[in-house]
């Protein structure tokens, strides 16, 4: 089972929308990583998800707390959501500019 | 005097030296009740009580809006087409909101709020993506060979 699902997520991760800018361009953009990100929290590898995209694991978690608030409807719910949705956006813009930064942008 | 009198329930319920109401707590409390749009209906998911209903587009102005931050990502236009329809569709139910605070959730009202806001911010950060795509792009077709050392020295 395991062994089946290890197999599944090295077919995913060979299997990814290619970013169309980094392909004519050669440079990333504000959203490249978020998959591998993804596929490495699916593997359970939290360092690694981090590493490829610092959003995703809020932004994933966001995510999961709309669709419960939905549901459930908090009181502070709303607000929440958007102090996270911020929170989320600037986490996204100084992952990028750290990546110019430290050059990082083409790897 | 009878204007007066007419008065007097509204402004001191709790009136001792009236004959007619002698100490009765419940009616008392009568005239305190809270105005229809105060009150807050319990449970989102029924609707609200009170005959008030969750305003139409607040569910998907949120989703949209929380949606458009990836997909800002994936492809670059998708996030500005996403925040701006939740910007749209929010800033709606906000404005059919205020125009009629009694018929809609004050939930929904919230979320539609949010659901604006996340748009406004997704949209913000889509176009300075896009900004920066259409400078890169510019710049690679206009001074291909310098866009190339950039290229380089960014590696």
């Amino acid at each position: 089972m395991i062994l089946q699902q290890l197999s599944f997520l090295d077919w995913l991760n060979g299997h990814l929308f290619a970013c169309p800018f980094k392909s004519y361009f050669g440079l990333d953009c504000p959203g490249c990583g978020l998959q591998r990100s993804f596929i490495a929290l699916l593997k359970g590898d939290l360092s690694a998800s981090f590493k490829f995209y610092p959003a995703s694991i809020p932004l994933i978690a966001l995510i999961i707390f709309t669709l419960v608030h939905l549901k459930f409807d908090f009181k502070f719910g709303a607000a929440l959501i958007k102090i996270s949705f911020f929170a989320v956006a600037v986490i996204v813009l100084i992952n990028y500019i750290y990546k110019i930064y430290n050059h990082q942008l083409t790897a | 005097m009878s204007e007066e009198q007419e008065n007097t329930p509204k402004n001191n319920p709790i009136d001792l030296n009236k004959p007619e109401q002698p100490a009765n707590p419940p009616s008392g409390f009568g005239p305190i009740t809270p105005p229809p749009f105060q009150q807050q209906p319990p449970f989102g998911q029924f609707g609200g009580g009170m005959g008030q209903q969750n305003l139409p587009n607040s569910t998907v102005a949120l989703v949209l809006g929380i949606l458009a931050l990836p997909a800002c990502c994936f492809y670059g236009v998708f996030g500005l087409i996403f925040g701006i329809v939740a910007w749209v569709l929010g800033a709606g139910d906000v404005k059919k909101y205020q125009l009629n605070p009694t018929m809609y959730t004050e939930s929904s009202y919230k979320n539609a709020k949010a659901g604006k806001i996340c748009g406004m911010i997704a949209t913000i950060l889509s176009a300075l993506t896009i900004l920066f795509f259409v400078l890169a792009i510019v710049g690679a077709i206009t001074n291909p060979r310098i866009y190339d050392e950039i290229l380089r020295g960014l590696k």
